[in-house]
């Protein structure tokens, strides 16, 4: 654009010159309005801090008591805002596994806590844990999720590419009295992964 | 890119060809018109109106992403919006310094008219209509302060609804349809109201009341822009206290509009006559003004009689709703005496405004003639010389050129002060940006018309002439447009800000910087 003045012609004209001018002042009036585009997200209104796995019956989970095969919804992170905590992006199935897949463990690799977003289609799916099924099931498109991995292997969802294939989930912890704890998530692909979109593995 | 910018081509050539197809609507028939010299605001102060109109639905509508009508959740949802979310507190205090904008800009319109005698020729419906959506105005405005539910809008809310069912007979089957039968109804209803059916109202009035001629006046648009925002900066809204049911509000006074209204109903007579009757008598009156002024004449000096009722209602307005403000401060006095009004005292002054307006428009039209006569007699010994500003070609250059790097400073410092936290400086700089917007762009069409009407110069000279007068030309755009590194000597000004041009590098910053939103986790998507 350098070369614009030093044109053998004279230069601008003054009505372009001035123009121009018009037109770099109309952009920087209203440029100071561009940065408002950032009211538009809503921020966060939960900090991701180590907490209890609470059970739906109000009980912090402990792995001596809970059962083999078997899964609950739990909310996290919660902000005791009875309408924000119903909110689906919160929901996550917190399963324990069956025998055969290694449940019986008293340890942090016998639990699992995945986003209950199904990847397809963000319907809720959860985990049957009947003979012969002992999976997570969506009931829109039935697409199938393996509880050991997070990762689809029947339906719309294990056809998409990753990480758009494997569910995100929750990093826990287990203390020397068996009581189960949420460690503070990194909520992007490569960590925890993101809800409703995926995680690598 | 060419030297000219006449050619059309690619998106210019676009937007022409979208520009042209304007010609198939509506729109054409509408005569606007862009002034291309000052013209004084009292003229369109309508149209004003009506982009301070706009101005609100845009962030009102923004609000509304984030405002919850719920008896519990609206103080905090505001709160929210003002305290967490980034911009929250400029785009609440546009809307709210924009409400009173609007309100304040909608009355002096209607004075205008009224003095100008405007309302006259055919133009009655024109002034009707003025007057509903005038009405109509106020009340989108008490919705709008009413839905924050604190414990001024929780009183006001009761007020509203407390003289809507005062009205005799059918006040009390108005108030359970209209405004609902408790709180909860209240808040969403008012909130219904405000952000849906009375600007719907609005729209239908303004169909009817738009004239066929209107003026829109990009530096004054930009001033009053300039002005709603700067006094979001250097007056923020506050909160207010939330509403709790066990603790008794404080003594508080509605918005300045509805100060008026409530010193009447603070004299302790009956609430609907002091609340509903006497605001309607004035409002009934002045849509029957054009039909009251029976004088053949324009001027507000030809028209003593009208012109002396509205000087009365002017002082009367100031009076009362001053008035309505005003609660002794001294504490040791009992409430009720502080709060109410002696009657005889107000209504004697009331009384007293109306010899007062009437010998003050006597003056006044007595003292304009003498000027005109005067004026007159001046004028036959000769022109009245007017002071003007001349400047050179070259210095409104320089001027623009100076007032654009001013520009990118009060972007830069407005967006350093949002990002450091200072919110209401930064809406106090983005408001100083409008204002110098417009005294650039009012320079930039007196340069375009300047340029237009320059008589044709003999062709050769000018040509001989051009090295001299394009230099300063020259060397401003190449500083402006290479960002500094260019050839061009001296000049330092310019030169100096150039490089802090990109401003939009740092708008990017923060829309990284800004995003770690929880749920969606969208922003982290490009890591892999």
């Amino acid at each position: 654009m350098s070369e614009l003045g030093t044109k053998k012609s004279g230069g601008l004209s003054r009505r372009d010159f001035l123009k121009l001018m018009g037109a770099a002042g109309t952009g920087l009036a209203f440029a100071p309005f561009v940065p408002f585009g950032n009211y538009m997200p809503n921020p966060n209104q939960a900090s991701l801090e180590k907490v209890p796995v609470i059970l739906p019956d109000g009980t912090q989970a402990n792995i001596n008591t809970y059962p083999i095969n078997h899964a609950e919804v739990i909310t996290y992170p919660a902000t005791g805002d009875a309408a924000l905590d119903a909110e689906a992006f919160r929901k996550w199935q917190f399963i324990r596994l069956p025998d055969e897949l290694g449940g019986g463990k008293k340890d942090t690799s016998s639990i699992r806590a995945y986003s209950m977003i199904c990847l397809h289609l963000w319907c809720l799916w959860k985990y049957w844990p009947d003979d012969g099924r002992k999976r997570g099931e969506c009931p829109c498109h039935g697409s199938m999720y393996d509880p050991v991995t997070g990762t689809a292997f029947v339906g719309p969802a294990s056809v998409q590419a990753a990480p758009s294939n494997t569910l995100p989930e929750l990093s826990l912890e287990i203390d020397s009295d068996g009581f189960v704890f949420i460690l503070p998530p990194k909520f992007n692909a490569n960590d925890n992964g993101v809800i409703g979109y995926g995680r690598f593995t | 890119m060419a030297v000219s910018l006449e050619r059309r081509t690619g998106a210019v050539g676009f937007f022409y060809w979208l520009w042209d197809g304007v010609d198939r609507t509506i729109f054409t028939a509408i005569k606007f018109s862009f002034p291309a010299r000052f013209v004084s605001p009292f003229g369109f102060l309508g149209m004003l109106t009506f982009t301070v109109f706009i101005i609100l639905g845009v962030s009102g509508a923004l609000l509304m992403f984030y405002y919850q009508p719920m008896l519990d959740r609206a103080w905090d949802s505001v709160q929210f919006i003002n305290d967490e979310v980034p911009f929250g507190f400029h785009i609440r205090n546009i809307h709210y310094h924009g409400s009173n904008a609007m309100v304040l800009l909608a009355v002096l319109h209607m004075y205008y008219q009224y003095f100008s005698g405007r309302y006259k020729i055919r133009n009655e419906v024109l002034w009707m209509t003025g007057v509903i959506l005038g009405v109509v105005t106020i009340l989108e405005a008490f919705t709008g302060y009413d839905v924050i539910f604190s414990e001024r809008a929780e009183l006001a809310i009761s007020i509203a609804a407390s003289l809507t069912t005062s009205i005799p007979v059918v006040g009390p089957t108005i108030r359970d349809a209209a405004l609902g039968s408790g709180f909860s109804d209240f808040v969403l209803r008012f909130y219904a109201q405000h952000v849906f059916l009375l600007p719907i109202v609005m729209l239908g009035l303004m169909a009817v009341h738009f004239p066929r001629f209107l003026v829109f006046d990009v530096p004054m648009v930009m001033a009053i822009g300039g002005a709603i925002l700067i006094t979001g900066g250097v007056f923020p809204i506050d909160m207010g206290f939330k509403f709790e049911p066990t603790v008794p509000p404080g003594v508080t006074v509605p918005e300045w509009y509805l100060t008026g209204i409530y010193a009447f109903m603070r004299t302790q007579y009956d609430k609907f006559v002091t609340g509903l009757l006497w605001p309607l008598l004035f409002i009934i009156s002045l849509v029957l003004i054009p039909f009251i002024d029976r004088y053949k004449k324009f001027s507000w000096r030809d028209r003593p009689i009208i012109t002396a009722f509205g000087i009365t209602s002017l002082a009367q307005i100031m009076v009362t709703t001053y008035w309505g403000f005003y609660i002794s401060p001294d504490v040791s006095v009992p409430l009720v005496e502080r709060l109410v009004i002696d009657p005889i005292f107000f209504y004697s002054t009331m009384i007293l405004m109306v010899p007062l307006g009437f010998g003050f428009t006597y003056m006044m039209i007595k003292l304009a003639n003498e000027a005109e006569r005067k004026s007159k007699l001046a004028k036959s010994t000769g022109p009245k010389k007017v002071a003007t500003i001349n400047l050179s070609e070259k210095w409104i250059n320089w001027l623009l050129v100076a007032l654009l790097a001013f520009q990118v400073f009060l972007n830069i410092a407005a967006y350093n002060a949002a990002l450091i936290g200072m919110k209401n400086i930064s809406l106090f700089f983005i408001g100083i940006v409008l204002l110098v917007f417009a005294a650039f762009f009012h320079i930039y069409r007196y340069a375009i018309s300047q340029e237009k009407n320059a008589p044709p110069p003999a062709p050769i000279p000018v040509q001989e002439e051009k090295p001299k007068l394009a230099e300063p030309d020259v060397s401003v755009e190449q500083s402006k447009l290479s960002k500094g590194d260019s050839l061009s000597e001296g000049k330092s000004e310019p030169k100096e800000l150039a490089p802090e041009v990109p401003v939009p590098k740092t708008q990017a910053d923060l829309g990284v910087g800004a995003n770690n939103n929880l749920d969606l986790g969208s922003g982290d998507l490009p890591k892999p």
